[in-house]
C-alpha cells in the first residue's frame, strides 16, 4: 500500500498519471466523437435515430452520393481557395503589420494592442459589418472604390459568384490579421539583437538581414501560425452564415458550412458527418507536413 | 462556525421549499410545452392565463431559439425526454407527423367544441395533416403579398390606385419605376439561399399551375424566367440573392425600391419607417383569371405522442385556440382563422394592409407537406440560384431540381 503511494507521489505511478489525465481528456472530449463521427458518415442517420448507435449500416454509400452531386467539387475547390486565400492575406498582411510595429516609434506598442480588437469581435458581429460593407447598392466597399476612380460601376461582392468568395476570404483576412500580427510580434521579439548588430557590421543590408536572420529565426512561429490558420480558417462558419450563406448558388460555399447545411437543415446528418471526416483527412495532412517541417527545430 | 451556520441555513431553505412544493395541489397535471415565443408574443403569455385558472393542469414553459426548435425536438423525442406540447414550423410539421412522433388528435378534433377544422383557412389545415388525419392545430398563421410606393407610382405617371395584376404588368410597371440615377430599383424581393428563397418563389410557380412535385412544369419555368427578366435587366437589386426578405423591405422603406413582396411582419416597421404614402396588393397573377396562390408562414400547435396526459394536452390547445379572437389585438399575429374577422386597429392604413393579406390568405398554400422538405426546399434553391446567376437556363435548373426531388421521394 506504502509502496503503491510512494510510486503515486514519485515515481513510476507519477509518470503514468500525468500521461493518464490529458490523455483520458484527449480520448473522451476528442478522441470518442472523433470515431462517433466516422461511424455516423457509415450510417443512415436522420433526426429519428440520432439518439441510438445502432443505425442501418450503408457502407460507403454516403461518400458516393456526395462525389456524385454536382457540387461537391466546386464546394471542396472552394474550400481550398478559403483556406489558401485567408492564410495568405492574413499572414501577408499581419506580417508587415508586425515589421511595421518592430520599429518602436512612439504609440506602437499601444497601437498594436488596439488591433486585437478585430480578434476580440464575435463572428456574427464581423460577419453583419462587412455584410455592410460589402453590400452592392449602398456599400462602403463599392462608394471608396468609385470615389478613388478605380471602378465605375457597382460590384455586387456578395450576389455575383464571381466575387462571393472573395467577399468572405476579404472579411476573414481582416478579421484574423491581428491575431497573426501579435504572434509574429512575440516571434520577432524573441531573435537577439546581437544577432542584427553583427550582421550589420558584417555590411548586411535590411532586406539581407531580413533574408538570412528574421525569417530562419522565425521558421517555428510561422509554421505554428499556418498550422493555427488552417484549423481558425477550417473553423470559420459565422462570416459563410452572415454574408453569403453559402450563395449564390453555391459559389461561396465551403465544406464546414455545407457540412452545417446538412446536418442541421436538411437534417441528413450521416452526409454531413461525411463531410467532416473528409476536412479531417484534411487536417491530419495538414498536420503532418506541420510536424514533419518543424520537427528538427525542437532540439535546436 | 460559519460554515455551520451556511449549513443550516440552507438545510432550512432545502426543507421549506420542499414544504411549498409539497402544499401546491398534489394532484395537478404538470405538462411541459416548448415554443420559440418570446415575452411579449403568444405562447408565455397564454400559459400564464392557462395557469392562472388553476384548473388542475399547470404547464411548464421552454423557450427555444428558431434554429433549434427542430433539432432540439428531435433529440428530445428520440431520447424519450420530448415535451407535451411542442409549436413547430409549418413545413417541419410532417417530418414528425409521418414519423407519428406527434399525436393524432383527429378524433379529439371531433369530438371538440372549441376547435372546429371548417374555421381555419385551408393552407394552415393542409400543413397539420398527413394522410387525411390531423397532427396538429395551427397556430397563426402569414403569407406574402405586393407592397408598392404610391408616390413613386406617381412620379412615374402611373395610377397609384391601380397596381399591378398580372406577372406582364408587373414586369411593365417594374421598368416604368427603375431608375438607376436616382438609385430606385423597380421590385425588391429575397431569392436567398436558405428557405425564404423557396417561400418566395413556390407561389410563383403555384400560380403558374406546378406544385413542388412538378416544379418543372411550364408554368414554373415561366416564373423562374421572369423572376430572371427582373435581374437581368436591373429590375431587381443582383443583391437579391444573398438578401433576407426583411433586409430586402428595408430597401422599399427606405425608397430605392418601388414595390416590395414581403409578408405583414413589415406592417408596423414601414408605418414608422416609409415617409411615403404606400399601399397594399394582392400578388399578381400570370394572366387574368389566373389562380392565386401565396405562400404561408407560422408555426402549427402538435402534441408529441410520447405524451403521458394527451387530454389534458388537448385542453391546452383549445384554451389556445379560444384567445385566436384576440390574437392580433394582443400579439400582432394572423391568426389561421377564417371565421374571426381581424378587429380594425384604427390606423386605416393598416387596417387596409390587413385585409390584403387576409384575402391573400384565402389562397395561402403550405410547403409541402413532405416530410422530406427540408431536402425538397434546397434542391429548389439551388435552382432558383443557377437561373438567377446565369449558370443554367430556368428549363435546365429546374429539370435538375425535379430531378432530385423525385430521388429523395418527395
Amino acid at each position: 500500500m506504502k509502496r503503491m503511494f510512494s510510486s503515486i507521489t514519485d515515481g513510476r505511478g507519477f509518470d503514468l498519471v500525468l500521461v493518464g489525465v490529458p490523455f483520458t481528456f484527449l480520448l473522451a472530449l476528442s478522441g470518442l466523437p472523433l470515431l462517433y463521427n466516422i461511424l455516423m458518415s457509415f450510417q443512415e442517420v436522420d433526426m429519428f435515430s440520432l439518439g441510438s448507435v445502432v443505425r442501418p449500416f450503408v457502407g460507403f454509400k454516403n461518400y458516393v452520393d456526395l462525389f456524385t452531386q454536382p457540387e461537391t467539387m466546386s464546394i471542396l475547390r472552394n474550400t481550398i481557395v478559403f483556406v489558401v486565400g485567408s492564410i495568405t492575406g492574413q499572414f501577408i498582411v499581419g506580417f508587415a503589420l508586425a515589421l511595421f510595429f518592430w520599429i518602436n516609434f512612439p504609440g506602437a506598442s499601444w497601437l498594436r494592442g488596439l488591433f486585437l480588437v478585430s480578434w476580440v469581435m464575435p463572428g456574427l458581429v464581423v460577419g453583419a459589418i462587412w455584410n455592410w460593407i460589402l453590400s452592392g447598392d449602398f456599400g462602403v466597399l463599392n462608394f471608396l472604390l468609385q470615389q478613388t476612380g478605380l471602378m465605375s460601376g457597382n460590384i455586387f461582392w456578395r450576389s455575383d459568384p464571381n466575387f462571393s468568395l472573395w467577399a468572405v476570404i476579404l472579411a476573414n483576412i481582416w478579421l484574423g490579421t491581428s491575431f497573426n500580427m501579435i504572434l509574429l510580434a512575440t516571434g520577432l521579439a524573441a531573435i537577439p539583437t546581437d544577432l542584427y548588430e553583427a550582421a550589420e557590421m558584417d555590411g548586411a543590408n535590411a532586406w539581407q538581414r531580413f533574408w538570412t536572420i528574421t525569417l530562419p529565426m522565425m521558421r517555428s512561429t510561422i509554421g505554428a501560425i499556418i498550422a493555427l490558420g488552417l484549423i481558425f480558417t477550417l473553423q470559420q462558419f459565422d462570416l459563410f452564415a452572415a454574408i453569403t450563406d453559402g450563395g449564390p448558388n453555391n459559389s461561396s460555399n465551403v465544406a464546414q458550412y455545407w457540412a452545417w447545411d446538412l446536418s442541421f437543415r436538411q437534417y441528413d446528418f450521416g452526409k454531413g458527418a461525411t463531410i467532416s471526416v473528409i476536412m479531417t483527412v484534411f487536417v491530419m495532412f495538414a498536420a503532418t507536413v506541420y510536424v514533419r517541417s518543424t520537427r528538427h527545430e525542437v532540439r535546436g | 462556525m460559519g460554515i455551520r451556520r451556511t449549513m443550516i441555513s440552507i438545510a432550512l431553505a432545502l426543507a421549506s421549499a420542499s414544504l411549498a412544493g409539497l402544499s401546491a395541489r398534489a394532484e395537478d397535471v404538470k405538462l411541459v410545452l416548448w415554443s420559440l415565443d418570446r415575452d411579449i408574443q403568444p405562447a408565455p403569455n397564454l400559459i400564464k392565463e392557462f395557469n392562472a385558472q388553476k384548473n388542475g393542469i399547470q404547464i411548464e414553459y421552454r423557450q427555444l431559439q428558431f434554429d433549434d426548435v427542430v433539432s432540439e425536438a428531435m433529440r428530445a423525442y428520440s431520447t424519450g425526454k420530448a415535451p407535451d406540447i411542442i409549436t413547430i414550423d409549418n413545413p417541419n410539421h410532417a417530418m414528425f407527423a409521418s414519423r407519428k412522433a406527434f399525436l393524432d388528435l383527429t378524433d379529439m378534433i371531433r369530438q371538440s367544441k372549441v376547435i372546429k377544422p371548417e374555421n381555419y383557412f385551408p393552407g394552415p389545415l393542409k400543413s397539420v395533416t398527413w394522410d387525411e388525419k390531423y397532427y396538429g392545430v395551427p397556430k397563426a398563421t402569414n403569407t406574402i403579398a405586393l407592397y408598392y410606393n404610391k408616390d413613386l407610382f406617381k412620379a412615374a405617371g402611373l395610377d397609384p390606385e391601380k397596381p399591378p395584376q398580372t406577372w406582364t404588368e408587373l414586369v411593365a410597371t417594374a421598368k416604368k419605376l427603375t431608375n438607376p440615377s436616382k438609385n430606385i430599383y423597380g421590385l425588391t424581393f429575397s431569392a436567398k439561399a436558405n428557405e425564404e428563397g423557396t417561400f418566395q418563389f413556390l407561389p410563383w410557380a403555384q400560380m403558374g399551375g406546378a406544385t413542388y412535385k412538378t416544379i418543372n412544369s411550364e408554368g414554373a419555368v415561366k416564373a423562374l424566367s421572369v423572376w430572371k427578366q427582373m435581374l437581368d435587366e436591373k429590375l431587381a437589386s443582383p443583391d437579391t440573392l444573398t438578401r433576407s426578405q426583411w433586409d430586402s423591405t428595408a430597401t422599399f422603406n427606405a425608397g430605392n425600391a418601388a414595390m416590395a413582396i414581403s409578408g405583414p411582419w413589415e406592417i408596423d416597421r414601414m408605418l414608422s419607417d416609409a415617409k411615403f404614402q404606400w399601399g397594399t396588393a394582392l400578388l399578381p397573377v400570370p394572366s387574368e383569371g389566373a389562380q392565386r396562390s401565396s405562400a404561408m408562414g407560422d408555426f402549427n400547435w402538435a402534441i408529441f405522442s410520447s405524451t403521458k396526459h394527451p387530454k389534458e394536452a388537448f385542453k391546452a390547445l383549445e384554451f389556445f385556440a379560444s384567445k385566436d379572437v384576440t390574437m392580433y389585438k394582443d400579439f400582432g399575429q394572423l391568426p389561421a382563422r377564417s371565421d374571426l374577422p381581424v378587429p380594425p386597429t384604427g390606423n386605416a392604413l393598416k387596417d387596409s394592409a390587413l385585409a390584403t393579406f387576409v384575402e391573400q390568405l384565402r389562397y395561402a398554400q403550405p410547403r409541402g407537406p413532405s416530410p422530406e422538405w427540408p431536402k425538397i426546399s434546397k434542391a429548389i434553391q439551388d435552382a432558383i440560384q443557377a437561373a438567377l446567376t446565369g449558370q443554367m437556363e430556368p428549363k435546365a435548373a429546374l429539370d435538375q431540381a425535379s430531378a432530385k426531388i423525385r430521388s429523395i421521394g418527395g
